[in-house]
């Protein structure tokens, strides 16, 4: 091998690099590359906002299209740029935003997410530019319950997730059932009779893969279990591990619900109900015109979700969009408050199918009008809103969903899921 | 030959033949289900009974796609980074590699491991800092910056690989160089790297398909008015409440065809390459 | 003749170039070439990366919680250290993640050694259609894996999988099976998924190496009378040793730390039986947003590929020349 020999052929060059030389170059090097260069805050351009949100299926983006149509044209002298970044990596994005101070001027924020948005001292208080908004009576105060902490207000709702169920109606006739289950019981009852392994029928598409700790902690609450009390952990054990031993036994006991179910995210309870393999389905209105792509008006409808013994399961949450930088702030509100407005929220309904927050909206003709729909105003009468504790995502996700799922593969008994659930939640709120 | 030298020859050729084959088969079968649903309506996908052969041939999975995710601005977006991260990953890489190849000097052995040890730290926790950095740089929302990212994860890479390919060249030749006269760079460039030919083209194609397929980086560094690239734009079609199975494939069979195309044109090279690396005589 | 010049063939073509490049070449010549090679990528990583990995590192002994900035950054030691090894989930997420590198790393450098030689073999003997294979073995590894995910999750689907409908209709299922809901399919299954995405990895490079060994030394094995296994042994496999190291090495890295497929397929269930630590490292700190735990994670392990590289380089002997 080459070692590094002076040739005395060739002439040296006058400077030598040795190798303490080198280090000292490379510090340098490094440390000029690592000064903070040209890339300070912007200055605040007058007419132009920005916009994250995590719509991204084709209709949510059809709708948002129409919507931002219709604020340019009423705004001329705006210009909106909307990004869209997926629902899993919103949170890390936004994350690394705020952490580099490089956020947008509006965002889309869940009940959810707001404790942890808050925590982090992201968003702008609104309270007063609300207080003043002529459309503010249109939204009853649970409305604001979901974008509210210590009594200010982060956002201004957009629309509303509102629970409910699809079964199939000639399912039922078949079964010479009358009309689809008001309480878990009767639930437990038509999921058992609907069940048909030689016509590969099951009675329910449970969702316990990603998505399903939702509807375990509704299942909990319905139980009389209570979550969070004055920020601390609350969990009723007893209470709590009746409810998960109702739920899991419909996979385990009863074998109402697929195989896959312990893997079943919102794709495969769709699927399995859209291909004829389950009889009822969980979800929200948002989804009413992908069932309608597969099934008729014949074969399907939508119901409230059954009650559980001591309070319902349906979930009603609204969608907000907040305000993030103060500069550009009149644009941004103007924004932000436009889709409170009943035009571009009917449209953007129509659209989609995701209900108006506006209680004045929702009495709108085309919203009463739709059979379907009635089921959903019920709901939206009866609905339990999310947590919205810090860590709630956190502890859904990471602790809630995991334990339910040994249940139903056999690695825990309901009460020991329950007291890993409680502990968990003990953990997050410390 | 005797016969019986031929008789194993040929069955031994069989054998290559058939293995080459299932490796083919399984490495295709994927790929063809894809383009089968990229090119099912959705109705044939999500169906009770599973269609082998679709019933209707459509084409509207890659209208949908080229109109939805704005391909042709992420796609050239990719192109961009992929070309500038190959080009600079192969020009350092091949330097630091032949240093590293040639030369003992003190502290090789150490730095060496040290361009190993800096890639075993998770990327998902150095997304931040990284982020932060790129801000302060300007770079933020840029291709070069998105570029600089993926060089630098996968510089070290490259050293490896390509001093490996430049250990199996045997050192007379350059000292034959020098005695005619070259310089060392002189040997490195005239001697060194025509030989090493097919390991450059192997690095540079694999560079080339891991900046294609990146995710991580992309998403959390650029935007969609800016410089996002391919993957995010796929990812995003995999909604919350739905997944549009046939574009979600038709995007999966557009992915691959430009990076065919590279291999492809590289194919020849890599083939001339590889019979001026037999040491004569 | 002119040392300055450097010219070595003396043709007018190349000399123009040369001259333009005889300073840079001369550079070349000095003591401080080898240190000068090496000055761009030194600086680049330096730059780049140490930033990164230096911050996680020390993160990884303070509290950062982004949801309680009330608790600020204090030096906490080893605590979350202390924490990881009485957390459950990190013990599982321990065992699964040597299971799913290990396993995955070998059957992926078997099917990529025995594709590799036999595309080699193929090329040479020139038999019909290897230039074709050879490209087309290549694709799983040229796919996204966002797409090879979904389609493969899409292929093994309990209601909609071609698979599951191919096993029944020749007998070896009775009925559709959900592979990614059952504990004991569902990390095989995620492993079947990774070895098909990434062998052409290894198939690319042994092959590239495989080409680049000089026929005459297996012309020579031969008419000295030794079989095949002998010539593997005693030609091939040394040529191939520095290499096989090497990808081994960036490929167990790979396998440590990517949760790719994992998020797009299980995100880590059912229950926790796919549980790995790149995903619980992800999900501490995109979810929990406690970056200092994930950083604790993150530097485990970080510790666990570099014991692994240094036995595993030490016993195959590659740094010994």
């Amino acid at each position: 091998m080459f070692v590094d020999d002076p040739d005395p052929r060739l002439h040296p060059l006058p400077h030598r690099l040795d190798r303490r030389r080198f280090l000292q170059a490379s510090a340098m090097g490094a440390a000029a590359l690592m000064l903070p260069g040209c890339g300070g805050p912007q200055a605040p351009d007058g007419s132009r906002i920005n916009y994250w949100h995590h719509f991204t299926n084709q209709t949510e983006i059809r709708g948002l299209q129409r919507v931002t149509e219709m604020f340019l044209a009423a705004h001329p002298d705006i210009d909106l740029l909307q990004e869209n970044i997926p629902n899993k990596d919103f949170m890390a994005k936004f994350t690394a935003a705020v952490q580099a101070q490089s956020v947008p001027d509006t965002t889309m924020v869940t009940s959810e997410r707001l404790g942890n948005m808050h925590a982090m001292n992201s968003l702008v208080d609104l309270t007063d530019r609300v207080d003043n908004w002529p459309m503010r009576p249109d939204y009853p105060e649970d409305r604001w319950q979901g974008i509210s902490i210590d009594d200010k207000i982060y956002g201004v709702p957009a629309f509303a997730f509102v629970d409910w169920m699809y079964y199939r109606l000639d399912w039922l006739e078949e079964a010479g059932i009358a009309g689809p289950p008001t309480t878990l019981e009767e639930f437990q009852d038509t999921a058992i009779r609907l069940t048909d392994p030689a016509k590969g029928r099951y009675g329910f598409g449970m969702r316990a893969g990603d998505g399903g700790q939702f509807i375990v902690v509704d299942m909990l609450e319905a139980f009389g279990s209570p979550i969070v009390v004055d920020g601390k952990a609350a969990i009723d054990i007893s209470k709590a591990t009746e409810a998960l031993r109702f739920f899991s036994e419909l996979f385990t006991v009863h074998k109402v619900v697929p195989p896959s179910a312990p893997n079943d995210s919102y794709r495969q309870i769709m699927e399995s109900f859209r291909t004829g393999q389950t009889g009822m389905l969980w979800h929200g209105t948002g989804s009413l015109t992908e069932v309608q792509r597969s099934l008729s008006a014949q074969q399907f409808g939508t119901a409230v979700k059954p009650a559980g013994p001591e309070g319902v399961i349906t979930r009603l949450s609204y969608l907000y969009n907040g305000m993030m930088k103060a500069d550009n702030a009149d644009i941004a509100w103007a924004w932000v408050s436009f889709w409170g407005e009943t035009a571009p929220a009917v449209e953007f309904m129509e659209i989609t199918g995701y209900f108006p927050a506006s209680a004045r909206v929702a009495q709108d003709e085309r919203v009463t009008g739709n059979p379907y729909f009635a089921a959903a105003v019920e709901s939206v009468r009866i609905g339990r809103l999310p947590h919205q504790f810090v860590g709630a995502d956190a502890w859904g996700r990471l602790t809630v969903l995991p334990a339910f799922q040994k249940i139903l593969t056999g690695d825990r008994t309901p009460v020991q899921a329950a007291e890993e659930m409680a502990a968990g939640l003990e953990k997050i709120l410390s | 030959m005797p016969p019986s030298q031929r008789r194993l020859d040929r069955s031994l050729d069989l054998f290559t033949g058939l293995l080459v084959l299932a490796f083919v088969a399984f490495c295709l079968f994927p790929l063809g289900w894809t383009l089968l649903t990229s090119l099912k309506p959705e109705a044939d996908i999500v169906t009770a009974t599973l269609q082998y052969i679709p019933q209707h041939v459509t084409l509207e999975n890659y209208v949908t796609l080229w109109q939805q995710s704005d391909f042709p601005t992420l796609v050239t977006n990719s192109v961009v980074v992929t070309s500038i991260t190959g080009l600079i990953c192969l020009t350092i890489g091949t330097l630091a590699a032949y240093s590293f190849s040639r030369y003992r000097f003190r502290g090789r052995g150490k730095l060496l491991i040290f361009y190993l040890v800096i890639r075993m730290f998770p990327v998902v926790l150095m997304i931040i800092p990284l982020f932060i950095m790129m801000r302060n740089l300007g770079l933020l929302d840029s291709r070069f910056g998105l570029a600089l990212a993926y060089t630098t994860f996968l510089l070290p890479l490259c050293i490896w690989m390509l001093k490996g390919f430049f250990d199996a060249i045997p050192l007379e030749l350059e000292e034959a160089a020098r005695i005619d006269g070259c310089t060392r760079l002189g040997a490195l460039v005239r001697v060194v790297l025509p030989l090493a030919r097919s390991g450059l083209v192997t690095t540079a194609v694999f560079v080339a398909i891991v900046a294609w397929n990146e995710f991580l980086f992309a998403m959390m560094m650029t935007t969609s008015q800016g410089s996002r690239t391919w993957p995010v734009g796929l990812q995003l079609m995999v909604g919350e409440f739905q997944l549009p199975w046939g574009p979600l494939s038709a995007g999966g069979i557009l992915s691959i065809i430009p990076i065919i195309i590279f291999f492809a044109l590289v194919q020849q090279s890599l083939i001339r390459g590889l019979t001026a690396g037999a040491v004569k005589g | 003749m002119d040392p300055r010049k450097g010219v070595f063939a003396g043709d007018s073509n190349t000399s123009i170039l040369v001259r333009a490049g005889s300073r840079i070449a001369l550079i070349s010549e000095t003591h401080s070439w080898a240190y000068l090679l090496l000055l761009p990528s030194f600086l680049l990583v330096l730059a780049v990366l140490i930033y990164p990995v230096g911050s996680g590192i020390l993160l990884s002994f303070r509290e950062m919680r982004l949801t309680r900035p009330d608790l600020g950054t204090p030096f906490i030691g080893l605590r979350h250290y202390r924490e990881l090894w009485s957390d459950p989930v990190f013990h599982i997420s321990l065992v699964n993640t040597t299971i799913w590198a290990l396993v995955g790393t070998t059957a992926q450098f078997v099917c990529g050694l025995i594709s590799a030689l036999a595309l080699n073999r193929g090329l040479h003997r020139l038999l019909p259609g290897m230039r074709l294979a050879r490209v087309l073995i290549l694709l799983p590894w040229v796919m996204p894996s966002v797409v090879a995910g979904h389609m493969w999750a899409l292929m093994l689907d309990s209601r909609l999988g071609v698979i599951n409908d191919m096993l029944v209709r020749v007998g070896l299922l009775d009925r559709y099976m959900a592979f990614f809901a059952d504990p004991q399919t569902a990390l095989p299954a995620v492993l079947v998924v990774s070895t098909w995405g990434a062998f052409p990895f290894f198939t690319l490079f042994y092959l590239a190496a495989l080409q680049g060994i000089p026929d005459d030394l297996y012309e020579a094995a031969g008419v000295d009378g030794a079989g095949l296994w002998l010539q593997f042994r005693h030609i091939t496999w040394p040529m191939l040793v520095p290499i096989v190291v090497a990808t081994i090495v960036l490929r167990m890295i790979g396998m440590v730390n990517a949760p790719d497929l994992l998020l797009v397929l299980t995100g880590g269930g059912p229950g926790h039986a796919t549980q790995v630590l790149s995903l619980f490292a992800f999900q501490k700190a995109y979810a929990e947003f406690d970056f200092g735990y994930a950083a604790a994670v993150s530097v485990v392990m970080m510790l666990m590929l570099m014991a692994f590289t240094v036995v595993y380089v030490r016993i195959s002997g590659v740094t010994k020349e």
